[in-house]
């Protein structure tokens, strides 16, 4: 308003004196017309003797920066081809910023909000070496709760497991974490609805309670408030919600990962479907432990009320601590303040420092393209001199012009954090739209935002300042009378060529990398499957969410063997728990036969029926496979694989030898048959981490509720699967289907996961081709421009177009050469290196196995060429408008 | 008009002072009234005048208020403010340090 006002009284005011100096006129004997325009031109330019009077008045700096912004971006929409170009390059490099960013913000910055936190403490069992186990014993975590003088609460809370229960039908799964009645209150957190569970609920054989988790009861059951009271089935079981989570509490460990359930820990040997698990005397659920110190007690102290816990206990239970192997605990306990721990003690550093990486990563792809527009606004800037000159010989200040220019390029920065932050929404949705058994939150949360904006604004100035001074240092003169013959760039080793290469190299590395993932991907279809795929189909239901207990479902499940069995072309059938070939991972002790304590070992188990070698055609070795002398009653007895044989008991022919669960020292277990090795449920570990072998127990004798019925017909599997699930309504109608496909299928999505990661980086590899490509389009745009004077002369003296061509084709192709030669070469080096190593990486808490590709020299020249195809194109676009260029206007040309 | 000269750059604003020191006067009686008093030797360049009163009514030398005009018509009248007063002395004193230096020169030379 005010500025309006202004302005309208500066019109009046040289109104007037053009009246004025009209009437003066006019008086020395002109025609009123004459005088008029005599005025004008006395005058000047009006428009411009406002700007003047605008600016003497310092009306501030404000206006100045709306009218370049106006300006500026008045120029940035008729320049839209190097303006989509920008805006593209930096929306991609914030976008993955911003993406990651937010990723390692929901695993590793999100800080919980507890209580008083400087009180709480996070307390392990230490393994042999004295390092930190990932988690706790239910019995140690109950001795630590006795010391009360030291603690004024103490809590405990499994890892999150996965869970199915049933929701408006269908059977969905859920991440559930086991808690103490201590759980909140320690943390010092009130339920938002309903109450937590007590004391008398965490007891085995209690009713089963559950408190839901903030987020999940929002998205599952629209915070509805009557929730409470309401009855699901969890596992089949009946289980009452009786509370809400806080709001801003997602679980313990918080690493993005949601947790649907609280359930009392007691409630795991309903729970978990793993039954020898529901045998076990004690409840074995790994846990973490939290505690609250008393009022004046410090960590010290703690640490040393601990300590004496953990030799008492290793010295009052000599079977937990006398083994030896990866999972021996040892006497000691560690005590450390919970704000010095994010995950965990032992995966912290390394969990920090990949984080780090990735940022320090995806950041060097920013400064990429960073650079890239730099060279484009230098490329611009060049052929803006002129305007450039014309401003400043006008009498603008170089201040002026640096803002000016500096505006635009934030601009351009803020509309690519703009695409950006779209663009990483979007990839953030995609990444959630994946199906996976749990939900990774990542929300644009402020630090994102704040992040984001940060980003583009430092980009803006940084990128936008350096070309900005250049543009404006111009020579005067030189530039105006248009007679400068610019010195020619001959220097090869300029910063922005090494940015070049630099960029070719990362990109070949990329896709270095995503040839290792395509060969894993043949590896694990090239690997033996060692079971029969075709004509087998699995139906998977859970007889608990149809309420049937342990005897009502075995009439039921038999009953729909029968049936399964006379649908016309089925030649076998069988009954199993879980689907074929996933396994269970659990430390067993082996015996060692020589009356020594035996070694605990990792192996996998797979609870499979009579039957079940026959319909997966699996062959036995020695000895025999599961039939009806194996029952509740009878002596414990496994199948196991002729890979743990050879393995654990050192011999080809276990038959006669024993195991137990090292979680239960009662459970010895016969080996009664030695069978083919087969491909696991899932191939990616076969390739990579082949090291627990699997074995099989029988349902029958386990205890194991049978949950799905395999076939193998002689004809279609897929109307088989069809089948299969009319016969289970003809049974109960109720009865939900959990899983019906065919094992090719099931085979199918086992191999997928290379193939995902293949994608992931065949992306990246894209994206860095692209950046890499509009790079080497600036860098070869700003040597046509700068030379284009040098062109003109040259083909005005006779030169032809393909000369001028091939002395710019000269340098793209020594730039896209050298780039590609240092991709390959680390390439290979990366590939040598994976085959050199042991195959695992330790990463703090476990090892990670890694796939040893080999090297091949057709995917690497495959490589080569698309990189020189796409580097070639890029360049081809400036390097024809060279060599179009007409003599004259080349020379023209400033 | 060959005899004319522009008026420098630095010298306007002492003109432009000097001029309304007298009485308030709107922009074109300004630039007239300077070309009147030093014969029609000087001519105040039009386009740089209205630059050189808002610079100086922001510099808080000179006000300005609406009045009417000769002809009757609304017009922005500057006049002096204290401050302009003592700008006007010091500016006075400086020309005519620079202007006695400047004869020294011509005449000793």
């Amino acid at each position: 308003m005010f500025r309006d006002r202004r302005e309208s009284d500066l019109s009046e005011e040289l109104q007037l004196h053009l009246e004025r100096e009209t009437e003066r006129l006019q008086a020395t004997g002109l025609s009123r017309e004459e005088a008029r325009l005599q005025a004008r031109r006395l005058f000047g330019g009006v428009e411009q003797i406002k700007e003047e009077a605008r600016d003497a008045r310092g009306t501030g700096a404000w206006d100045a920066l709306v009218r370049d912004a106006r300006h500026g971006l008045r120029r940035l929409v008729r320049d839209w081809r190097f303006t989509t170009a920008a805006v593209l390059i930096l929306g991609i490099a914030i976008g993955a910023n911003t993406a990651i960013f937010s990723v390692v913000n929901a695993v590793l910055f999100r800080r919980q909000a507890f209580a008083d936190p400087d009180r709480l403490v996070n307390i392990y069992q230490n393994d042999r070496a004295g390092k930190p186990m990932i988690v706790t014993s239910y019995s140690a975590y109950m001795e630590m709760a006795e010391y009360t003088d030291i603690f004024s609460g103490t809590m405990a809370s499994s890892i999150p497991n996965p869970s199915r229960y049933l929701h408006d039908g269908t059977v969905r799964d859920a991440v559930v974490e086991y808690a103490s009645a201590t759980y909140l209150k320690v943390l010092g957190l009130q339920p938002s609805l309903g109450r937590w569970f007590d004391e008398t609920e965490v007891r085995r054989g209690a009713p089963l309670v559950a408190v839901l988790g903030y987020q999940s009861w929002a998205r599952l059951f629209r915070s509805d408030p009557s929730v409470i009271g309401r009855v699901i089935r969890m596992e089949g079981v009946a289980v009452t919600i009786i509370g809400v989570g806080p709001a801003n509490h997602r679980g313990t460990l918080d690493v993005g990962l949601g947790t649907d359930f609280w359930l009392p820990i007691t409630a795991v040997p309903v729970m978990i479907p793993v039954a020898a698990l529901r045998d076990a005397p004690t409840i074995f659920v790994p846990l973490f432990v939290k505690a609250r110190l008393r009022e004046g007690v410090t960590v010290p102290q703690a640490r040393a009320a601990m300590d004496v816990l953990g030799r008492r206990l290793a010295a009052e239970n000599p079977d937990q601590f006398g083994n030896r192997g990866e999972f021996a605990i040892g006497p000691g306990i560690t005590v450390v303040p919970s704000s010095d721990v994010r995950i965990h003690p032992q995966a912290d550093v390394p969990f920090m420092a990949l984080a780090s990486l990735v940022l320090v990563i995806v950041g060097l792809v920013l400064a990429i393209a960073c650079s890239n527009l730099a060279t484009l606004l230098l490329v611009r800037g060049a052929a803006r001199a002129k305007e450039v000159s014309v401003r400043l010989a006008m009498g603008a200040t170089r201040r002026q012009l640096v803002r000016h220019l500096l505006i635009e390029s934030l601009l351009l920065s803020l509309a690519g954090g703009i695409v950006g932050c779209v663009l990483a929404w979007w990839g953030m949705r995609a990444l959630q739209a994946i199906d996976l058994p749990f939900r990774v939150d990542m929300n644009v949360d402020y630090r994102v935002l704040a992040f984001a904006i940060m980003l583009s604004l430092v980009t803006g100035v940084v990128f936008g300042l350096a070309p900005a001074i250049k543009a404006t240092r111009v020579d005067l003169l030189q530039t105006l009378r248009d007679e400068g013959l610019q010195p020619i760039d001959h220097r090869r080793l300029t910063l922005k060529n090494a940015l070049i290469v630099v960029q070719v190299a990362i990109s070949v590395l990329l896709l270095g990398g995503t040839s290792i993932f395509l060969q894993a991907t043949a590896a694990t279809k090239a690997l033996r499957v060692g079971y029969a795929v075709d004509g087998v189909a699995m139906l998977e239901t859970d007889w608990r969410f149809a309420g049937y207990s342990q005897s009502t479902a075995k009439t039921a499940h038999d009953d729909l063997l029968r049936r399964i069995e006379a649908i016309p072309g089925v030649e076998s059938a069988a009954l199993m728990s879980g689907l074929p070939m996933a396994s269970t991972g659990m430390p067993i002790v082996v015996d060692s036969a020589t009356g020594q304590p035996g070694s605990e070992v990792e192996a996998a188990m797979l609870e499979a029926g009579p039957g079940f070698f026959d319909t997966m055609r699996i062959p036995l070795l020695y000895g025999r496979v599961f039939d009806a002398r194996d029952r509740a009653d009878s002596p414990r007895v496994a199948v196991i694989t002729e890979a743990m044989s050879r393995k654990y008991f050192g011999a080809v022919d276990a038959v006669g030898r024993r195991f137990r669960l090292q979680s239960d020292p009662n459970s010895w277990t016969e080996v009664i048959g030695i069978v083919r090795d087969t491909g696991t449920g899932d191939f990616e570990d076969d390739i990579l981490d082949p090291i627990a072998p699997p074995y099989y127990r029988s349902y029958t004798q386990s205890g194991a509720q049978a949950t799905t019925v395999l076939a193998r017909t002689s004809r279609d599997a897929a109307s088989l699967v069809a089948a299969m699930q009319r016969e289970l309504r003809a049974v109960d109608i109720t009865l939900p289907v959990i899983t019906a496909k065919t094992m090719a299928q099931r085979l199918e999505e086992s191999q997928a996961v290379p193939a995902v990661a293949a994608t992931f980086l065949a992306i990246l590899a894209g994206l860095g081709l692209l950046l890499a490509s509009i790079g080497l389009y600036a860098v070869v745009a700003f040597a046509v421009a700068r030379r284009s004077r040098e062109i003109g002369i040259r083909m005005a003296l006779g030169a032809r177009s393909q000369q001028v061509v091939s002395s710019i084709a000269r340098g793209v192709a020594a730039l896209i050469g050298v780039g590609t030669g240092i991709g390959l070469v680390l390439s290979v080096l990366l590939m040598l290196a994976l085959r050199t190593s042991s195959g695992s990486a330790d990463i703090g808490i476990g090892s990670m196995t890694v796939y040893r590709p080999s090297i091949d020299p057709l995917a690497l020249l495959a490589i080569a060429a698309v990189t020189a195809l796409v580097g070639v194109a890029a360049a081809f676009v400036p390097a024809r408008r060279a060599a179009r260029m007409h003599p004259l206007v080349a020379l023209r040309h400033e | 008009m060959s005899d004319q000269t522009d008026v420098l750059q630095g010298t306007l604003d002492l003109l432009i002072l000097r001029t309304i020191a007298l009485a308030p006067m709107h922009g074109w009686a300004i630039a007239q009234r300077i070309q009147q008093i030093s014969d029609d030797l000087l001519r105040v360049a039009q386009g740089s005048l209205y630059p050189a009163l808002h610079r100086l009514e922001h510099q808080g030398w000179i006000t300005a208020d609406w009045g009417a005009s000769e002809n009757n018509r609304r017009a922005r009248f500057y006049s002096l403010t204290k401050a302009g007063r003592k700008q006007l002395e010091t500016e006075v004193a400086k020309w005519e340090r620079l202007s006695a230096g400047v004869n020294l020169v011509l005449q000793r030379t």
